[in-house]
């Protein structure tokens, strides 16, 4: 991902990039798996350097970047132009690529879930309300429940389909659990219902 | 007999339109924002459209492949998610299959609500002007298409902004930001391309797996036993919150019931969930993209209120609760 796609990708997330460059970013990115991958490490590494994804271990984990950074232990090939930018995406811009090789690893090992009971106080995680967040986990299954029951009847797109996904999460869990030893009594082994 | 200035002016008017809006033009427009909602919450029920859309959150790109259409009252829609385990959604009325390659598996399920996947913003008993303001801000491209892009402003920070484009030959929503109260985006969902009322071919709303050996499971079907008065009411819910619904549910593996009711400020929902304490959790906050929760429990029940919007407002609704006298 080359330095002007970042700009156009931070411009875009502000609503600031104008409509027909928006256009053809939107497009590019639908078809082009790899650029989708790129830009939300991208972005998920810029959220963390600013404190906005509080996820367990995120905090030791950004200073740990931080003070690659300051120790000037990386390389900050490309993107010196945008650590030079006003704009407030510039160090994240720049952390990006400084920082891929140690915080890549982390991010997706830490994956978009956290567990705000698990062994830390929840005040702790959501520290200050307007910029943290948690997530439930997926073994929260009430909590998820609530928030599938929620999205069946909501008017919301995004809200639908993450219901959705979520519905389709716990199925995968069910498949799993019953993948050593079948459950004969909830699996229906023939359609049940006919494909449209 | 046209006179050669009149000629002239005909003609003018001829290119002017077919340069700028093409044979639709001869459609009246909405004029106010107000026909643009009412236009854009019809067009959500009766256009027919394919396309690829494009979500971007929580620092996230999804990219969702959606065909819709609505033949005799009868919605038929087919999502693909374009990333991950590649999950498609085939619903044929109310019949939904949630497919899952990687498993292969299917898991059948059904809706009990007409809503479609685009069913989108705003409901038709929003009050403009006490909670929101709504303004036309701009005319643009969207996917290729012309749109008008609609702006809706909160009164204050109980609830999100919004911008709608919306395609000026149908009023179909093209693309929406959700806005937080820093006046940026929180969540986009914009057509990367997109076909309306195009001849979508049957084919194009099945399963692009042969699913006949995978794996089937029957959902456990939702008891809703009915719309119910319920004892608990909201004292400090955020203005403009009113009940729409209150429901009593009876859920597959839980002995006690749920109740459900439903706020809503015509624009936006907010589920609040009350059953008996099972266990001594703490209160928490927790939120997926825009959507915000929180739990807590007042005397011998939990109460969770879930909803997109803002962290203050699920928490001030959920702590206000009481039963009633």
């Amino acid at each position: 991902m080359n330095e002007a796609i970042r700009m156009q990708v931070s411009a875009f997330v502000d609503g600031e990039l104008p409509e027909n460059e928006a256009d053809l970013l939107v497009r590019r990115l639908s078809q082009d798996s790899h650029l989708r991958q790129q830009v939300s490490e991208y972005l998920a590494i810029g959220r963390i350097m600013r404190g906005e994804y509080s996820v367990q271990g995120s905090d030791a984990l950004r200073e740990r970047i931080a003070a690659e950074l300051d120790a000037g232990q990386l390389q900050e090939p490309a993107d010196t132009v945008a650590a030079n930018q006003p704009s407030r995406y510039a160090r994240p811009a720049a952390g990006a690529a400084i920082a891929a090789t140690v915080a890549l690893v982390a991010i997706f090992g830490l994956g978009r879930v956290a567990d705000v009971d698990t062994g830390v106080p929840a005040t702790a995680v959501v520290a200050d309300e307007a910029v943290s967040e948690t997530v439930p986990t997926m073994s929260d299954d009430e909590l998820r429940r609530l928030m599938i029951l929620h999205g069946d009847g909501s008017n919301s797109f995004s809200t639908r389909v993450t219901s959705l996904q979520m519905r389709a999460e716990e199925l995968a869990e069910e498949a799993t659990a019953e993948e050593p030893g079948t459950d004969e009594e909830n699996v229906v082994t023939e359609p049940v219902i006919s494909q449209p | 007999m046209l006179t050669h200035t009149q000629t002239s002016k005909a003609a003018a008017c001829i290119v002017f339109c077919g340069f700028f809006s093409g044979p639709q033009a001869i459609a009246e427009q909405p004029s106010t924002p107000q026909d643009w909602i009412d236009r854009m919450g019809n067009a959500v029920q009766v256009t027919n459209y394919a396309g690829t859309v494009v979500r971007v959150r929580d620092g996230k790109v999804d990219t969702f492949k959606v065909v819709h259409t609505v033949t005799d009252g009868v919605v038929r829609e087919k999502v693909v998610i374009q990333d991950g385990n590649g999950l498609e959604i085939i619903r044929n009325g109310n019949e939904v299959h949630c497919i899952l390659p990687d498993r292969e598996s299917v898991l059948v399920e059904e809706w009990n609500n007409q809503s479609t996947l685009f069913s989108t913003l705003p409901s038709s008993d929003i009050r403009f002007g006490n909670e929101y303001d709504v303004l036309i801000k701009d005319f643009e491209r969207v996917a290729g298409r012309k749109s008008a892009k609609l702006a809706i402003l909160p009164h204050d920070n109980y609830r999100y902004g919004y911008r709608i484009w919306l395609d000026t030959e149908t009023g179909f929503p093209l693309q929406t930001q959700l806005i937080g109260d820093d006046n940026r985006p929180l969540e986009h969902v914009k057509f990367a391309d997109i076909s309306i009322e195009q001849d979508i071919r049957s084919s194009a709303l099945v399963s692009s797996y042969s699913t006949d050996n995978w794996k089937w499971y029957a959902e456990p079907r939702l008891t809703i036993n009915r719309e119910v008065q319920s004892e608990w009411v909201a004292d400090e819910a955020p203005s403009g919150f009113r009940v729409v619904s209150t429901q009593q549910k009876i859920l597959p593996d839980v002995d006690d019931p749920l109740t459900h009711i439903v706020y809503s400020d015509g624009l936006v929902t907010v589920s609040v969930f009350i059953s008996p304490v099972t266990d001594a959790k703490k209160p928490r906050r927790s939120s997926v993209g825009a959507s915000n929760s929180y739990s807590t429990v007042i005397g011998e029940y939990r109460v969770t209120a879930v909803g997109q919007v803002p962290q203050v407002t699920v928490e001030q609704i959920a702590k206000s609760m009481r039963q009633s006298q």
